[in-house]
């Protein structure tokens, strides 16, 4: 038997938009006991938690791991050894491996592998066509049995209204959601950058926000129609957040998610051609960054994930139209939501572990490390007199297109405990 | 004794935005004295004898190529044309490869043309040369656009308060965003002409959208620069044909007489191609500064790489302790 | 730095007269073609003008900008204004007096005789300067001079004229102990 009182932390909870100053006592890593000022008996390991924050695990329900087909950008175990750098103790990861994850002995495969190469348990979506080629459906139901969770053809966006239709249909019968990418592939064609005066002047060719729009608007009046459960995934623009508020109103089972990068950065960054700024849905306008957070206090979009996507150097070297879109989050997540929205006040810390730990947990179906008696143990802890430089040095991930690499954020994560054990000690 | 320019030296030219309004009218001016050296027997001056300029061109483009090689062997300095074809980046090969490969030739200039903006400010970073931006993507062409404006300035002096007009696909042309910024910082008044299609509202607030060639007339422009159009455009939709493009944002013959009898001046950065921007009739109007342009784009291109300093090379430091 | 005057407004200008003395004595009334260097060597050059005028000399007029003929431009902090150069008459054959107000290293007047050569081959280049200062880095040397002044290669002598600096003299700043 063994005990650990984490003494003199603050802990951020559901509760409550600040924190809250409070002790822990864990038993066999399981949550006892919450309470200011708990006493420390014989048996007690004590944590000295002062000055630090503690918070709820987090989890990021869109991750791209790259294995297998794309090693030399990021493995399953550099792509999780950098979720949990960044605090995260769980993701899913995306089906556009190569070969592409669409048959349950593909789901299969992958899950063994991340059972022996990852610390923390590593969720698997599935393609929800086969070939992620948009036109036959995946068998959906045996990856089902595997324990997928979502079916998505991730940046492929479906083009017929058709296969989303059955698709929709065909998944209410599984306990799984159908993500969706929310783009017109006929609107954003070659475009590499948001349409507007900054593309204009850069003379790159512009994605119009009508391309992602449009797409949402189809994707969930699909969904409606044939009572679907859908999760659109990187929503970037105020009309997109528009729609699926108004879907929520209307009863629709949908969910879905921004990126802290759309939340934080907008087109100007462009300036200078950084392909590290390049990533589909592209950054959009600062009326779209209020809309979004706006989005995300009123629970309209119900998490904060990554959409982490690394990219080798030599990719991202390329000019701006032949580099991939995509940047790297998992690592910097936490930190810049706290540097930018929560010293900020913009965002309250209750905000901030539903968007980054609960609702990406309840999609993985993985149990809530919210501090209650009874959860398990899993948090994760921040140091607010720390700063971290963002750097390929500080990196785990194998990839460093991140948009704040060379920036300095506040507060550093100083431990990721999980149960008995702090998995960055 | 001569007096000296009071600006730092700037490596490249990049976009005319970063250029000052005194800087654009001091590459003119010293573009002044190269245009009267054609008249002479010896067109040479050995201003960047034992300097090499590298023409790296991504896209072809004999035109701008061929202006820049003269330009440069009339200073005297050391000409290499450098074609990359555009499937080597397919192959592997990153343009951070190519620059490294070129850096140990010990090159001064490099003039850069690239079928996607931003590649001139990316090897500029990575490079000692001085780096001319000689067109990228849809973004930028300032050695056009310096060219323009000094052959505006040869007709009209004082260029405040003048008026021109940009005609024709301003979306996908890097000549039109670097012409308003140079005429724009050079007091000119702006308007722009062209299908809805191909003249987006993100166009700068400084220019006029004139939607039809009465409001051109209206605007009353001294100069009417005519774009070359792409003829690709036409399978994207941007406008139903040729023949409907000519008559409605092309110089007919109609509209041509108004213009001769109004004096205005034609410019097009060239290649022309005829009966669609302007109708044959035009090639031979006294007016038409076509070929002038061309002769200007010399002056003006040895003006541009008189004016840039490339960084000094430095030795590497012999390593500590050996 | 220390000045010293070296040329008063009406030393200067019996300087100058005493150049275009001896100018006559060589060339008599021509015909000559007067070539300055910009800057201040044009000005020394429409001097010497007014004096050959006087006698009765026939003139031509032309003006040189060496800039683009430098060999020191990438040592240079700035770039020099290019001005243009104005040679209105025939080179071949003509006999050519080059005029600048200072003669240092020589660099100046070999750039301009390259300038000249460009335009064709004359029959003579002469070379006239108000003050020799000595520190020739090249085989150089000048037709007529004005006056010659002890200098240090360190230091800077200034001519100044009335048409572009004010007022006429010639100013010599030593470094200090020197």
């Amino acid at each position: 038997m063994s005990e650990l009182l984490f003494q003199g932390g603050q802990l951020a909870v559901t509760t409550q938009s600040d924190l809250l100053q409070a002790d822990i006592r864990v038993l066999d890593g399981i949550i006892q006991e919450i309470g200011p000022h708990l006493q420390a008996s014989d048996q007690h390991q004590v944590i000295n938690c002062s000055g630090k924050i503690l918070i709820p695990a987090l989890a990021d329900a869109h991750v791209h791991l790259r294995e297998p087909g794309r090693e030399d950008a990021e493995t399953i175990a550099s792509g999780t050894e950098a979720a949990l750098a960044g605090g995260f103790t769980h993701v899913l990861a995306m089906p556009n491996t190569d070969p592409p994850i669409d048959t349950g002995g593909m789901v299969t495969f992958v899950q063994t592998m991340a059972r022996n190469k990852a610390r923390i348990p590593v969720s698997v979506a599935g393609s929800l066509t086969q070939g992620r080629e948009g036109s036959k459906l995946a068998e959906i139901a045996d990856m089902a049995t595997q324990g997928v969770v979502m079916v998505t053809d991730c940046n492929h966006a479906l083009q017929d209204e058709y296969v989303l239709r059955r698709a929709l249909e065909y998944t209410r019968h599984f306990d799984m959601v159908v993500g969706v990418y929310p783009d017109t592939p006929s609107l954003s064609r070659e475009g590499v950058m948001h349409e507007g005066r900054e593309s204009f002047r850069l003379g790159l060719p512009g994605i119009p926000a009508m391309a992602e729009e449009i797409g949402i608007e189809r994707d969930l009046r699909v969904a409606h129609a044939v009572k679907g459960r859908i999760h659109v995934q990187n929503v970037s623009t105020a009309e997109g957040v528009a729609t699926i508020r108004r879907f929520k109103e209307r009863g629709l089972n949908v969910t879905a998610e921004t990126t802290p990068h759309h939340l934080l950065l907008n087109h100007s960054a462009l300036e200078g051609y950084g392909t590290r700024f390049k990533m589909m849905p592209p950054l959009r306008t600062p009326e779209d960054q209020a809309a979004l957070l706006e989005g995300l206090k009123d629970g309209t979009l119900d998490m904060i994930a990554t959409g982490h996507a690394p990219h080798t150097d030599f990719e991202k070297n390329l000019d701006f139209l032949n580099a991939p879109f995509g940047v790297v989050g998992l690592e910097t997540a936490l930190l810049c939501v706290y540097s930018d929205l929560i010293l900020s006040g913009q965002l309250g810390w209750d905000t901030l572990i539903e968007r980054l730990s609960s609702a990406p947990r309840l999609l993985m179906k993985s149990p809530l490390t919210t501090f209650e008696p009874g959860h398990g143990f899993e948090c994760t802890i921040l140091d607010p007199s720390l700063q971290t430089t963002v750097s390929r040095e500080s990196f785990q991930s194998q990839s460093f297109n991140s948009p704040w690499l060379g920036e300095t954020l506040k507060g550093g994560i100083s431990a990721v405990w999980r149960g008995e054990t702090d998995l960055l000690g | 004794m001569t007096e000296d320019i009071p600006s730092t030296p700037r490596k490249d030219l990049l976009t005319i935005g970063e250029l000052s309004r005194e800087e654009i009218l001091s590459i003119l001016e010293t573009a002044k004295p190269f245009k009267e050296l054609f008249t002479r027997s010896v067109k040479k001056v050995p201003t960047l004898r034992g300097k090499t300029v590298l023409n790296l061109f991504y896209e072809p483009s004999t035109r701008t190529r061929t202006s820049f090689e003269i330009a440069a062997k009339r200073l005297s300095a050391d000409v290499t044309n450098f074609a990359v074809s555009t499937s080597s980046v397919v192959k592997g090969e990153s343009i951070l490869d190519t620059i490294d490969t070129l850096q140990s030739m010990q090159v001064d200039y490099m003039v850069v043309r690239h079928k996607v903006s931003g590649v001139p400010e990316y090897i500029a970073r990575h490079t000692h040369a001085a780096v001319i931006n000689a067109g990228d993507g849809y973004h930028a062409h300032p050695t056009q656009a310096l060219l323009d404006a000094f052959t505006f300035q040869e007709i009209y002096p004082e260029m405040d308060g003048h008026r021109i007009v940009v005609a024709g696909d301003i979306l996908h042309s890097r000549v039109a965003r670097s012409v308003f910024e140079v005429m724009h910082q050079l007091g000119v008044e702006v308007g722009t002409f062209g299908p809805a299609t191909l003249v987006p509202d993100t166009v700068p607030d400084f220019v006029t959208i004139l939607t039809s060639f009465e409001e051109v007339l209206e605007f009353n422009p001294h100069v009417l620069y005519l774009l070359r159009l792409q003829l690709e455009r036409q399978q994207a939709n941007f406008f139903p044909s040729m023949r409907e493009y000519h008559r409605q944002y092309g110089v007919t013959l109609d509209r041509f007489k108004i213009l001769r009898d109004r004096g205005t001046w034609i410019m097009h950065p060239g290649p022309v191609n005829r009966g669609v921007e302007l109708v044959d009739d035009v090639m031979s109007y006294e007016r038409t500064l076509i070929n002038t342009q061309v002769e200007n784009g010399i002056a003006t291109r040895m003006a541009i790489l008189y004016h840039l300093t490339p960084e000094e090379r430095k030795r590497p430091e012999p390593e500590a302790g050996q | 730095m220390q000045e010293h005057p070296v040329l008063n407004p009406h030393e200067m200008d019996a300087a100058i007269r005493q150049l275009g003395e001896r100018i006559f004595e060589r060339h008599g009334t021509g015909p000559l073609a007067m070539v300055g260097i910009q800057t201040r060597g044009v000005t020394l050059a429409e001097r010497l003008e007014t004096v050959l005028m006087e006698k009765g000399v026939d003139l031509l007029h032309g003006t040189l900008d060496i800039s683009l003929y430098r060999d020191d431009l990438s040592n240079l902090a700035a770039l020099p204004h290019v001005k243009g150069s104005e040679i209105p008459f025939e080179v071949e054959d003509a006999t050519i007096l080059l005029c600048d107000d200072v003669l240092f290293t020589g660099r100046t007047i070999r750039a301009a005789m390259n300038v000249l050569l460009d335009y064709g081959r004359p029959n003579r280049i002469e070379l006239a300067v108000l003050v020799d200062r000595g520190h020739r880095e090249l085989p150089i040397a000048a037709t007529y001079t004005g006056i010659e002044v002890q200098t240090a290669k360190e230091d800077y002598l200034r001519v100044h004229f009335q048409e572009t600096d004010g007022s006429d003299q010639v100013i010599h700043y030593a470094q200090e102990g020197s």
